[in-house]
């Protein structure tokens, strides 16, 4: 979005052709709307749209499409009275436990190791075999396994959910080490650089944005996983409460147990971005 | 010049008669049937539905329960199912496009829930505390709900957590659970181990909730190839006859697509009642085309347990369940 000042023809902004109305709207939604920032709202708009009038003129069956508003008073309903023994919040909170101590398990296992793989040819030499082999095994196959060694509890589901965000975050955290231009590493080196020196004054602040980035595409990967994960012996949490309203046809609960569940992602994603500019004021991450 | 007009003519009206031929005779047909003792494996076994419609491919698909059965019918990926009574009620409930055409089996104690011997259950009421598990949304789901609704006892106070009857084998010989209400074949693998039965669903008829399941077929399919849904029904009743004629051959034949030693087999054919296909236009079963049988008073009560466990937003009136119910292809086999 950053270039669409420039790039964008003068034809195209708003105050040709519509001046008079245009004009006396405030300079900073003004300038908003030159740059486009309001477009997601538009998409957001368009969809919205689309699906009041698609299931208003009854052209989806109400079994697969429910209409925003039953979705909207399941939404209520689940959120004030529950769904099956549990609130909104609590299977909410249930499901954000597992991702996050799966994914913190993640980041606490996968970074160190990849700033050992990316800085060590023999550590990248012993661990890539097992994660090359297990990256691309499907983690439903991958789940019956782990049910077998941990049983239907709590840990085979935060192992699956571990198991799924843990490669993104060791392949980026290796690019991102990788990539230091050797040049800082000879400098700190001669100017009497330990290998622990190394890590911290170097390796991770010049790494710091690749993982993060990498850190952001394996908490996606912990959420595509999480229905799988709670399909299995669960009693609560939001990927269990999609796949038991599905059993029972409720469309409406497993629509609005996917907006929640994108919603929820989308805001975690905004908090590592937060962060992201906190600790790492020099990199150039773009926000909204 | 007339000649050729004429001659134009009727081939294109003997193309349009092909095209109609073709149109009457479905391309293939998709059989969507339950991990479960019943008839519908000797039928598949024997090829029968084959052989009522040669020339048409069929297929056949293993659905691990009737919440699954009930998705696939809703993804219209089935042209016929099977599904317990739970699921019915609530795939009608729902508007499912879908008709119950026959029974395939009511169920006795080839459902049935095991309980681990060393956790010494007794009673209903020693479960709380315990986790159990039950295939939610099945027929079995529904019977603990409705054992220990009629004890008066909390489900909250204990654990119930939904697991395929395959899962619930899995997670038994873990020890993660101590009471399961599942079906064959699954069910006699565990009862092999540290397990006895506690109850069975025969048990459960006894007091007034038969559960059975019940084939079914897509509405579009229905209409667009009446005859072929005739000739499911007529498969179906055949592989049910050789069912009660045959014991010997049937258990060899469940033993072998089941990949079960032949007494389990034997065995596990016992606790499935089959009704032969005259006996199920009877008042006990599905009725006839005049008056529905009982089924419409199952159905009917099953929807309103599962209405007040906020499982279903209303209840269908009597006539809805007697509108599901077609009996008419099995007349026209029987006759």
């Amino acid at each position: 979005m950053a270039i669409d000042k420039k790039a964008t023809p003068r034809a195209m902004s708003f105050d040709d052709g519509i001046p008079q109305r245009q004009m006396r709207m405030p300079p900073i939604i003004r300038k908003n709307i030159e740059n486009g920032k309001y477009l997601s709202f538009l998409t957001v708009a368009a969809v919205l749209g689309t699906w009041f009038l698609v299931t208003g003129m009854g052209w989806a069956n109400p079994l697969f499409l429910p209409s925003p508003i039953s979705v909207w008073q399941s939404f209520v309903e689940v959120a004030t009275i529950g769904y099956q023994g549990s609130t909104l919040i609590e299977h909410v909170a249930t499901s954000l436990y597992r991702i996050l101590t799966a994914f913190a398990a993640a980041c606490l296992v996968g970074i160190p190791l990849g700033v050992m793989m990316g800085t060590s040819r023999s550590a990248h030499r012993v661990f890539n075999p097992i994660i090359e082999f297990y990256r691309p095994l499907p983690p439903l196959g991958l789940y019956t396994l782990l049910v077998m060694w941990l049983g239907i509890g709590e840990s085979s589901k935060l192992a699956l959910l571990f198991l799924a965000g843990l490669p993104g975050i060791i392949i980026a955290t290796i690019q991102a080490v990788s990539d230091i231009n050797p040049n800082y590493i000879r400098a700190a080196r001669s100017l009497g650089a330990s290998r622990w020196d190394l890590v911290r004054e170097v390796y991770l602040p010049g790494s710091g944005p690749t993982i993060l980035t990498g850190m952001r595409i394996s908490l996606g990967f912990v959420y595509t996983v999480l229905v799988a994960a709670e399909i299995v012996a669960a009693t609560a949490g939001i990927g269990w409460m999609i796949w038991d309203a599905a059993k029972f046809l409720m469309g409406d609960i497993v629509i609005m147990g996917l907006i929640v569940l994108g919603i929820t992602g989308m805001a975690l994603d905004l908090v590592l971005k937060l962060v992201g500019r906190i600790i790492m004021p020099w990199t150039k991450l773009k926000t909204l | 010049m007339k000649t050729f007009i004429l001659s134009a003519v009727t081939a294109l009206g003997l193309s349009i008669g092909a095209a109609q031929a073709q149109a009457a005779a479905p391309e293939e047909v998709t059989i969507g049937y339950l991990n479960l003792v019943n008839a519908q494996l000797v039928t598949k076994s024997l090829g029968l539905v084959q052989k009522e419609m040669p020339g048409v491919k069929i297929n056949y698909i293993n659905v691990g329960g009737g919440g699954d059965m009930l998705r696939a019918i809703a993804g219209d990926q089935v042209d016929f199912g099977g599904l317990g009574n739970p699921p019915t009620a609530i795939g009608v409930t729902r508007g499912l496009p879908i008709q119950g055409i026959m029974v395939l089996n009511m169920l006795d104690y080839v459902e049935a829930m095991a309980v681990r011997t060393s956790a010494n259950i007794k009673r209903l009421e020693d479960l709380k505390g315990k986790t159990i598990a039950a295939p939610f949304g099945s027929t079995t789901h529904y019977l603990l709900m409705k054992a220990l609704n009629d004890e008066g006892i909390d489900p909250a106070s204990m654990k119930i957590i939904d697991l395929r009857p395959n899962d619930i084998a899995l997670a038994w010989f873990r020890g993660d659970i101590d009471a399961a209400w599942f079906w064959e074949p699954a069910l006699g693998r565990v009862l092999e181990g540290d397990a006895n039965l506690f109850m069975t669903s025969g048990m459960m008829t006894s007091r007034g909730y038969p559960t059975w399941d019940v084939g079914v077929v897509m509405n579009e399919f229905a209409e667009k190839y009446p005859d072929y849904v005739e000739k499911f029904v007529r498969a179906e009743c055949k592989g049910i006859d050789f069912w009660l004629n045959n014991p010997a051959e049937t258990a060899e034949i469940i033993a072998k697509e089941l990949q079960l030693d032949l007494p389990d087999a034997a065995r596990m054919m016992k606790g499935t009642e089959m009704v032969s296909c005259d006996e199920q236009l009877t008042a006990e079963y599905i009725g006839d085309s005049n008056k529905r049988g009982q089924f419409v008073d199952t159905l009917l009560s099953t929807s309103t347990f599962l209405f007040e466990q906020k499982r279903l937003p209303n209840v269908p009136s009597r006539e809805t369940f007697e509108n599901f119910l077609v009996p008419e292809y099995l007349e026209s086999v029987v006759k």
